[in-house]
């Protein structure tokens, strides 16, 4: 990645190309509907994508909200600044599911559909960034991740993944939607290009308390562990290929072990009950005369004022609203969200066992992405269901990473690697090992140089 | 959820539904709180809330007034009366 930073800093040539490359971008959104806004002004510099959750000074910025409609950050997120000030060009903000809630990126006006297959989803939340990086030859992609909002569209659309331990990626400038959960991480086309961005936009931030400055070691483990309960609703064609995924990897010297965390299962639901609580809390800042979406009535009372205001939310926002504020409330805040929090706890402890000599691998996702149609006609808890195996590093803020092993019907198939917490390199160096033997393929190549 | 208690809570959360919103979400607020009742089976009475995956020391910043040199930006985004932001009435 370092020689093209260097070759797209330089002037020659680069009005025409980006040129191009925005012209054919912009074809192609028109039925893919992977950016929200794709940057015009002649960038000097490697292309970058971001989130629509993540601010960049200027650009309107709307988590793929109409809450958010017409509002214009005045000041970069700091992973976008640190990005800016070497040698990246922002290239546009990418579509997701409002707020990030969402599985398949259907939550939102105009749902991306999956480069591989346009009939599919791509996944979600960060379903426009895994979409940009799979249709872009030079480009990566500044993503966040809640509850697998990064491993999911990336596992869906055959790109890599990676989402750090919470807390070494500054969560400044990043719309929030439960902040003891989100994690800013990268989207590209190879590990080597995610270690890049990673050391430039990790480290301590003086505008996130709750950002650190640990040192992030690269222990390799010799043996992979395979949670048995996680394999427990894989889709058989993909659990068939992902044995012959382990069986390549342990003829290259991997042992692998079986364990059982009999209560794992009980992570979506734990994820839910601290995501929505805190969801549900985040949302109060759309009052509708701040920023965003504006109620012109100011006739108005107070509650009446803030009940217009909040008519603009989708109705996945308006469940996760209701349901946070219903597990918070006195009569069953211990029930459910310090239940949740205690569970969370236990988790973390199981997974640094498990974790001491190994590394957990599994498939990704479940299933092959749905049709569009499919994954709206799903119900509430069969879509939260589909996060079974990303939620637990999340909720645990465990660095992960999604790479693609192996194709089926002409569709990716994801594998998701999980080490301890600040062990971040030891993934990436894993997945680079794995792209010196596998080839991934990609649809779109644009912006070839 | 009755009736009552699903109308109590939207009024405490601000949400206006229209019938076929309400009938839906009510519906799988149900389906959902069920599917949350599950944690129940689980005990873990001995570990406290995490309120944080990782142990996060205080970073908390001096409590020092600084400028932002950009507030013309930030009234932008609002409706303003001379450098004040319009809201609603309390």
């Amino acid at each position: 990645m370092k020689r093209y930073i260097e070759e797209f800093s330089c002037t020659n040539k680069h009005d025409d190309y980006y040129k191009k490359l925005v012209n054919e971008l912009e074809g192609i959104n028109g039925r893919l509907h992977i950016f929200n806004n794709i940057n015009r002004e002649i960038n000097y510099g490697f292309p970058f994508s971001v989130k629509d959750n993540i601010c960049v000074k200027g650009v309107e910025s709307t988590a793929s909200s109409k809450t958010l409609e017409g509002y214009l950050p005045p000041f970069d997120a700091t992973a976008v600044e640190r990005l800016k000030s070497k040698g990246f060009g922002f290239l546009g903000k990418a579509n997701m599911d409002e707020f990030g809630f969402g599985t398949f990126g259907i939550n939102c006006a105009n749902p991306v559909r999956n480069p591989f297959d346009e009939t599919r989803v791509a996944g979600g939340s960060s379903s426009g960034s895994a979409a940009a990086v799979s249709i872009l030859k030079y480009h990566t992609a500044i993503a966040e991740s809640t509850g697998g909002s990064i491993s999911c569209p990336s596992s869906f659309c055959g790109v890599v993944g990676f989402t750090p331990t919470y807390g070494l990626v500054s969560r400044y400038g990043l719309i929030d939607y439960a902040n003891s959960l989100d994690k800013i991480g990268i989207i590209s086309r190879s590990a080597s290009d995610i270690r890049y961005v990673f050391d430039i936009i990790k480290g301590r931030d003086k505008y996130d308390t709750t950002c650190v400055d640990n040192k992030v070691s690269d222990e390799r483990k010799s043996k992979l562990i395979i949670i048995n309960q996680l394999m427990k609703n894989v889709d058989e064609e993909i659990l068939s290929r992902f044995d012959r995924f382990i069986s390549k990897l342990q003829n290259s010297g991997y042992k692998v072990e079986h364990v059982d965390i009999p209560f794992i299962d009980k992570a979506i639901p734990a994820y839910y009950i601290i995501s929505m609580a805190e969801a549900s809390t985040n949302l109060a800042k759309y009052t509708g005369f701040k920023y965003g979406h504006k109620v012109n009535d100011f006739s108005l009372g107070y509650n009446e004022f803030f009940t217009e205001a909040r008519d603009v939310f989708g109705i996945e926002a308006k469940r996760r609203l209701v349901l946070g504020t219903y597990v918070r409330s006195a009569s069953v805040k211990s029930k459910y969200y310090e239940k949740a929090l205690r569970l969370r706890h236990m988790l973390i402890d199981s997974f640094k066992d498990a974790l001491n000599d190994g590394f957990i691998i599994s498939p990704t996702m479940p299933i092959l992405p749905p049709k569009l149609d499919e994954a709206k006609d799903l119900d509430p808890v069969k879509t939260y269901s589909i996060d079974s195996i990303t939620v637990p590093p999340n909720l645990c803020g465990l660095p992960h990473i999604s790479f693609p092993y192996d194709y089926v019907n002409g569709l990716p198939l994801g594998a998701q690697l999980i080490t301890n917490h600040f062990n971040d390199y030891a993934i990436l160096d894993f997945a680079e090992r794995w792209e010196d033997e596998f080839e991934y393929k990609f649809k779109y190549n644009l912006g070839s140089l | 959820m009755e009736d009552k208690d699903f109308d109590r809570l939207l009024k405490t959360c601000r949400l206006r539904l229209s019938e076929e919103d309400n009938k839906k979400i009510k519906s799988d607020i149900d389906n959902i709180l069920e599917y949350f009742n599950t944690i129940e089976s689980v005990e873990c009475s001995k570990y406290s809330p995490s309120y944080q995956a990782i142990d996060i020391p205080s970073n908390k910043r001096s409590d020092n007034v600084e400028p932002f040199p950009n507030t013309d930006q930030i009234l932008k985004n609002s409706k303003i009366y001379r450098f004040y932001v319009v809201g609603p009435k309390i």
